[in-house]
């Protein structure tokens, strides 16, 4: 099934059950805090689920957790072994999706499924459904307008739903997308032309709608031709406090560690954590010598890649202007920031 | 290339079969890997680097220190300087590793044959350039002159006493040695290791130089070289970072816009001079 299909809100929560039925359930959900963030659904009939605030999380740790064991080791007897963990992750529909966090996913594939295909980001990739939701009012920190990942997406979803009021207009993307639509067809009827009119006046419509005005192709480009002095690196990695914050929260940073947890004397596991190129440790080599000069050049990596490198590589920022780092920063050394210095004159 | 566990980092088992003390901190592990077929499948070359693992220790990137032309065992020279190097300074023989690799961009070693080779190394550094060094031995008929300069803090520290004497009695090698600072019965050089360019008539146009040693010599040394007629693509050395993955991922060696693992380790001065790279500031 191609096209515009038209959901019935009335409908979604059926729709959601079906499939929840073969599939785990990944969506925004309010906590018991009042925080909207993307979790397993375990139960639908009393789902909380949130489309109308920014989740705070994105999907990134559902294929790149925090902290994953890699493999398991033993050391006895003359034999040194790994082996690789066993379990299957389970088939997986995230739905409502934001434009920021499908192009996050884009860009974690080419890193994990690029050249080197990563077998653990790539397994519970092959196990995921991808469900979009267009944003059609960006959210306060919100500039995927500067970095041409949003609000509405043309690719990288499996189905992409927009919201019209009483209504989701639903865009099949990819394969998987089409095979669920076809599987469920009875919740889904075809869009009129001026349904599909419709979502290209609201993509408008959000466009206007920004807050902030991010000039980040300003940036990249005085980047590339390396008209940003030192002093802004200087000045912003003085003021970096060294928690991590940016990177966690970031829907595409995607550095790591390895380290080896001890569980008796002669097994352990091997795990993968997160890691932040802010760190002073990210670089510091056996015997303390480090090639990055922590106080002055910390932030400088973070913002060379995502801004430089990347663009370089890939033809697109590894920013995708989500915002979530403008508000977890308390050093205010947020890449809008950035952004706003390196276009200084 | 065969290369192993790219794609789920699970290194092999590997069984120390000699351990050589160059010096007080430097020990070079001659390691087969406990399963034959993997032992044989291993294709590398000079420049490369393994990841290595030590039972609860994670893993570490260390250069061959061994030529591939010499098939028996691979050779991994390492200086005790952090966690992991310090575990294995305290294995002994028959003791296990863990292996993944090769990884790497290694020396081109087409393109320098029939140049001559000027080395230049500086403590650990001679460990990767030993491997090269020795696989140019192998092929000797493909390579010019060779000149091999080695600077140690004190004579105490000169490390592969071995590989040089052989490498002194081999026609066709000039081998020098210096010190930083002398101590009681040495009576060679004494000084910097570009010093040791004095003492040899090599001509810039038709040679290469591949130097390898602590940040600021390789800075130091290029530079000379350069100032000496040498073409910056003529200019070869080898980086060392803190690695994790090894396969380009992590990020953790990134250097400017590029990686370390997979761009590197071996670079010329043209390379990094288009970067932002500590080692030349």
């Amino acid at each position: 099934m191609d096209g515009m299909y038209i959901l019935s809100k009335d409908h979604l929560r059926s729709f959601l059950r079906k499939i929840n039925k073969a599939n785990r359930l990944v969506a925004p959900i309010v906590n018991r805090h009042g925080d909207t963030l993307f979790s397993v659904i375990d139960d639908l009939d009393y789902a909380p689920y949130e489309f109308n605030q920014q989740s705070q999380n994105g999907i990134k740790s559902f294929f790149f957790p925090q902290q994953e064991t890699i493999a398991t080791y033993s050391s006895q007897d003359g034999d040194y072994s790994f082996t690789a963990p066993s379990d299957e992750p389970e088939p997986t529909v995230y739905f409502g999706v934001r434009s920021c966090d499908l192009m996050a996913i884009m860009h974690m594939d080419d890193v994990f499924m690029g050249e080197i295909k990563d077998q653990q980001y790539m397994a519970k990739r092959q196990q995921a459904i991808l469900i979009g939701l267009n944003c059609n009012h960006p959210f306060e920190n919100c500039f995927c307008n500067a970095t041409k990942s949003g609000p509405f997406l043309g690719s990288g979803f499996d189905l992409q739903f927009t919201d019209q009021g009483d209504n989701y207009l639903v865009q099949v993307g990819r394969e998987k997308g089409a095979a669920l639509l076809k599987q469920w067809n009875q919740f889904f009827t075809p869009a009129s032309e001026e349904q599909i009119q419709n979502q290209y006046q609201l993509s408008l419509e959000a466009m206007a709608n920004f807050q902030l005005n991010v000039h980040a192709d300003q940036a990249i480009q005085r980047l590339q031709n390396g008209q940003v002095p030192e002093e802004i690196w200087q000045s912003l990695s003085l003021r970096c406090q060294d928690c991590g914050g940016c990177a966690f929260i970031c829907p595409t940073c995607t550095c790591f560690t390895i380290v080896d947890r001890k569980l008796s004397a002669d097994h352990g596991i091997r795990l993968r954590n997160w890691d932040a190129c802010t760190f002073s440790g990210f670089t510091r080599m056996a015997g303390g010598h480090n090639p990055v000069h922590h106080k002055t050049q910390s932030i400088k990596q973070r913002f060379m890649h995502k801004l430089c490198h990347d663009v370089k590589e890939h033809g697109s920022p590894s920013c995708v202007g989500c915002g979530r780092c403008v508000d977890i920063c308390f050093g205010g050394v947020d890449i809008v920031r950035f952004i706003k210095m390196a276009g200084e004159d | 290339m065969q290369t192993i566990a790219t794609e789920n980092y699970l290194p092999q088992s590997a069984i120390i079969h000699k351990i050589i003390n160059e010096n007080s901190q430097i020990k070079t592990f001659e390691i087969v890997f406990a399963n034959q077929a993997v032992h044989d499948s291993l294709k590398y070359l000079p420049g490369q680097f393994m990841m290595v693992s030590v039972p609860h220790c994670g893993e570490a990137p260390i250069s061959f220190s061994s030529s591939p032309t010499r098939t028996d065992a691979i050779c991994l020279s390492v200086r005790k300087a952090g966690q992991l190097t310090s575990a294995m300074h305290d294995l002994k023989a028959g003791d296990n590793l863990g292996l993944r690799g090769p990884y790497g961009t290694p020396f081109d070693m087409v393109s320098l044959k029939d140049r001559d080779l000027l080395f230049v190394a500086g403590g650990i550094g001679l460990a990767p350039l030993r491997g090269v060094i020795n696989y140019c031995l192998d092929h000797r008929n493909d390579y010019g002159q060779i000149f091999i300069l080695y600077g140690s803090r004190l004579p105490s520290d000169i490390a592969f006493h071995e590989d040089i004497k052989l490498w002194q009695q081999e026609s066709g090698i000039t081998c020098l040695l210096t010190v930083d600072a002398s101590e009681p019965g040495w009576d060679g050089s004494v000084g910097l290791v570009t010093k040791l360019l004095a003492d040899i008539n090599i001509d810039p146009s038709k040679s290469s130089g591949i130097v390898c040693g602590p940040p600021m010599m390789i800075g130091a040394t290029l530079k000379e070289l350069s100032n000496r007629g040498f073409a910056d693509e003529n200019l070869i050395t080898t980086m060392e970072r803190y690695m994790k993955c090894g396969v380009g991922i992590c990020r953790h060696c990134h250097l400017d816009d590029k990686l370390v693992c997979t761009d590197g380790p071996v670079f010329t001065r043209a390379q990094l001079k288009t970067m932002d790279v500590a080692e030349l500031r």
